[in-house]
């Protein structure tokens, strides 16, 4: 990265350096040709202000003419560039003294030679050196000339006209003094300008006079250096358009090779003209060597800048290295790697200091998260011993262990380790006490409510108390303590199972569901007193249900109606009905808490039980009673022992069978009539030959219709067949057999007799609802 | 379930059931029965039946021995407030002619004030 950005930078300042040189190149070649043209003006400026200063002396003091070869030698000696002078009179004006007088001085052999040139038949006043400043009326410089009569040389002649003022006359014209230059001079001059190796340029006198060039450094080789198409003339063209346009410097390009630079000065003094040109390429070669040597050393220190970095950058990258391979090991949890020992001070140093501090920092975290790891493993287990001690109050009701008269099942699913929820039963007094609670809250606080709810049901419950009675003590006692403001609901029932009566009492909770044995299902309609532990004292009004064998009682916390699924859909009641109605058959309560839970859980999914659940069901099931359903509604086999004892349990349960499904009570002693007579023609039976070993009973009931079937093994007899009594004869001669049949013929809309099975089966219909006739009395 | 007997040896003997008689009942009142007609002579016995709730053959059995035991003397059998279903099993079974059978005791008393009258001549009556 840092060789292209330290190339470039190299390469712009080559640009820029190139620039700068060419442009000063420029402004040398400039300054040469200005220096040029201010030495030859500085030597010239003095002979024109020497000339013009005898002129003036002349107009002024008019001296006597021999006094003028005085002063005409006075400025041979003054100016030794002055090849020659003479004060030339006027001879055609007025005031002129005499004839034609020019003396003329001019250096000859180390010497000055004298010679009049008004003698030497020299009509000077025609010449163009006097007439043109005698005409223009002031001073003048000649063209350049070649002095073929006087001095073989060429030269140029400054000429300044003098004048009178004679009193009462105008200004005239007296005569002009004159100097001549030797144009040699100009030459050494030129020849003297250092140009470089080609480089040359030329001292020209003005277009459209006499031609004269003074060459600097100019020869025939040096201009065949240029490009062949570039010419003097060129040069001199292009020199003049740009004197014309006031330009003094110009690159003059050909068509090939290296453009020229022309610069171009007019003198101040005389009108001549200096051109220098100067190949670019060599004004530029010192400045090219030069760039040359710093783009080398530039080079050069690019390679060394290379070689210093790489250096560096080991000396910074194989500890980096090292330090990488140390912190390598941490991938597989080795946080105690070494790190090497530093004393640098550098990035390296620092870097190595901030990765010791990471590690010992990280070891410091593994060590604390080691700790809370430990501290909540005992926190796990310690919830798990509460959950297992939270289990162990439950009631863990392997059938067996069911009391005589109910089958009972529970689930209870905490929805974390400790739960609120608590169900509890157990046997009493011929009965059944359970119970169901939801605990607000849930988690450990639940838990301990709940153990203390729990405790107290299990305390009062066995003292004996009754639902309504044992919620309002329970309640009492958590109500007296209660600071942490806990509450439950808790639905509690007694069974009788001797009858089958329940009586219920519910603290704020569900009301239960009841599953009769044909599967409807209707709510224990139960009035609630407020939730325990709220308020005390409090009332708990008490609920009586009847119930049938097969009936099902089944009590839940909100945890099973409001389960709710990954798409918020509650579980709600109507599904718990549905499952009940089509769920297991009569009496079975551990498979229906089974299908429950299994239905709760695939509702909810995956989804994160929020709150405990917990399904309570208990079954009506009194030894000696076989419920069952049938096609079109529900049956009881009743087997009563043989004895007037059996016949009154069957007639016991047919009561409390047909009071539950809420028979009318004239209906209900119709058949029990039956049954009773029925019954006990065949346990009297019993003891004669001939008499049955066993006898059983069926009660089947439909929505119309009350099926009593009676079954005994004894010889074929079918009660039917024997003749109506004549209930009209005199008492006296009456026997008093064969009443019962007339009863149960009377009261019942059917009878039938079949022998079946060598068994007696006598079947008696009657209408549910309504009696055959009524016996007005 | 059980039955409850008041036996009441004022001017007319009468039993007051209160319960159930049944097949297993039956038997008490039999008992009560058997003390109630050792007394020769007995002219009427009265059933008040108002607090009776069930009435079975075996029951019935009893009021029919307890005709049995008096009528031949002349005597007569009543009874007096049968609950519906027990009135029913009476009427069906016609253990007890309908003209012995009171709705309440003030119906009885009246009757058994127009029998005074006619007891010496038309004893054999009451029967019919």
């Amino acid at each position: 990265m840092a060789v292209p950005i330290y190339a470039a930078a190299m390469y712009l300042s080559y640009r820029s350096a190139a620039q700068q040189l060419e442009l000063g190149a420029e402004r040398d070649a400039d300054e040469l040709a200005s220096r040029l043209a201010a030495e030859l003006d500085a030597v010239i400026r003095p002979i024109e202000g020497g000339i013009r200063t005898v002129a003036a002396q002349l107009e002024e003091i008019d001296p006597p003419r021999e006094q003028y070869e005085a002063r005409i030698r006075g400025i041979l000696a003054a100016w030794p560039d002055v090849y020659g002078s003479t004060i030339a009179v006027e001879t055609g004006s007025a005031h002129a003294g005499s004839g034609p007088f020019a003396p003329y001085l001019f250096r000859r052999s180390g010497g000055v030679a004298f010679s009049d040139l008004a003698l030497d038949s020299y009509s000077y006043q025609t010449l163009p050196w006097y007439r043109r400043a005698a005409d223009r009326r002031e001073p003048v410089w000649s063209s350049p000339y070649f002095d073929a009569g006087g001095g073989e040389i060429w030269m140029v002649t400054y000429s300044v006209p003098f004048y009178r003022r004679p009193a009462d006359a105008p200004r005239t014209l007296a005569g002009v003094v004159t100097a001549d230059l030797d144009l040699n001079w100009v030459r050494a001059a030129a020849q003297n300008a250092a140009l470089g190796p080609i480089g040359m340029g030329w001292l020209l006198s003005p277009p459209g006079q006499e031609s004269f060039v003074a060459p600097i450094g100019a020869t025939a080789e040096r201009i065949a250096a240029f490009d062949a198409s570039i010419t003097e003339q060129t040069f001199r063209d292009t020199g003049e358009r740009m004197l014309a346009s006031g330009a003094t410097f110009e690159l003059v390009r050909g068509s090939t090779a290296e453009p020229v630079y022309l610069a171009v000065r007019g003198l101040e003094t005389l009108e001549w003209r200096l051109m220098l040109a100067i190949p670019r390429a060599e004004l530029l070669a010192d400045a090219r060597a030069l760039l040359e040597r710093q783009l080398l050393l530039g080079a050069v220190g690019l390679v060394l800048l290379i070689a210093a970095i790489s250096f560096v950058a080991a000396g910074i990258s194989r500890p980096i290295h090292a330090l990488a391979e140390s912190v390598d090991g941490a991938r597989e949890g080795a946080f105690d790697f070494r790190l090497p020992e530093t004393r640098r001070r550098d990035e390296v140093g620092v870097l190595t200091e901030a990765l010791r501090r990471m590690r010992d920092s990280l070891q410091r975290h593994i060590e604390l998260r080691a700790e809370d790891l430990a501290a909540r493993a005992r926190l796990e287990h310690e919830l798990a011993i509460a959950a297992s001690i939270q289990q162990s109050m439950l009631p863990h009701g392997a059938a067996d262990a069911h009391p005589a008269g109910a089958r009972v099942a529970a689930a209870l699913l905490p929805a974390k380790q400790v739960g609120g929820d608590l169900y509890d039963y157990f046997e009493r007094d011929s009965g059944l006490l359970f119970a169901i609670g939801d605990v607000s809250d849930k988690g450990i606080p639940a838990a301990l409510f709940m153990a203390s709810v729990s405790g107290l049901f299990k305390v009062l419950g066995s003292a004996g108390e009754l639902p309504e009675r044992l919620l309002a003590r329970v309640n009492e006692r958590l109500a007296a303590s209660n600071d942490a403001c806990m509450f439950a609901t808790m639905g509690c029932g007694f069974l009788d199972v001797a009858t089958g009566l329940v009586r219920y009492a519910s603290a704020g909770h569900d009301q239960p569901l009841l599953l009769e044995l044909g599967g409807s299902i209707e709510p224990l309609e139960a009035e609630n007193g407020p939730a325990l532990a709220v308020e005390a004292p409090a009332v708990y009004p008490l609920t009586e249900r009847l119930l049938a064998p097969g009936d099902t009682l089944v009590l839940f916390t909100d945890g099973i109606t409001e389960a709710a699924a990954a798409d918020g859909s509650l579980f709600g009641l109507d599904r718990l009905s549905a499952l009940l109605r089509d769920g297991a058959g009569p009496g079975s309560p551990d498979v229906l808490v089974r299908r429950i839970v299994a239905a709760v859980t695939t509702h909810t999914a995956d989804f994160h039980a929020t709150d405990d659940l917990t399904v309570l069901a208990v079954a009506f099931a009194p030894r000696g009673v076989t419920p069952s359903r049938s096609a079109n509604g529900e049956q009881w086999l009743i087997e009563p022992e043989l004895s007037a004892e059996g016949c009154r349990e069957a007639r016991h349960w047919l009561r409390q069978i047909l009071a539950a499904r809420r028979v009318a009570d004239g209906r209900i002693a119709d058949v029990e009539l039956i049954a009773e007579e029925l019954l006990t023609n065949i346990v009297r039976a019993a003891g004669e030959a001939g008499g049955a070993s066993s006898m059983s009973l069926t009660l089947a009931l439909t929505p119309a219709e009350i099926v009593l079937t009676v079954r005994d093994d004894g010889l074929e007899f079918d009660p039917l067949a024997r003749a109506a009594p004549n209930l009209d004869v005199e008492i006296a001669e009456r026997d008093v057999g064969g009443l019962g049949i007339h009863l149960v013929r009377e009261l019942a809309d059917e009878c039938r007799y079949a022998r079946s099975d060598d068994c007696n089966v006598l079947t008696i219909c009657l209408n549910r609802s309504v009696a055959r006739r009524e016996y007005a009395t | 379930m059980t039955l409850k007997i008041t036996v009441d040896q004022s001017s007319t003997p009468t039993l007051k059931l209160v319960g159930r008689l049944d097949t297993d009942t039956a038997p008490q009142l039999d008992g009560e029965l058997t003390k109630v007609l050792a007394h020769k002579g007995i002219k009427r016995l009265v059933f008040d039946l108002g607090g009776l709730d069930y009435l079975s053959s075996a029951g019935i059995r009893c009021f029919v021995r307890a005709r049995k035991g008096i009528e031949p003397n002349g005597g007569t059998v009543a009874i007096v407030n049968p609950q519906p279903g027990v009135r029913k099993v009476l009427d069906i079974v016609k253990a007890i002619p309908a003209k012995g059978i009171f709705a309440s005791v003030a119906e009885l008393d009246e009757y058994l004030d127009a029998i005074q009258q006619q007891v010496r001549d038309e004893g054999k009556e009451l029967d019919k």
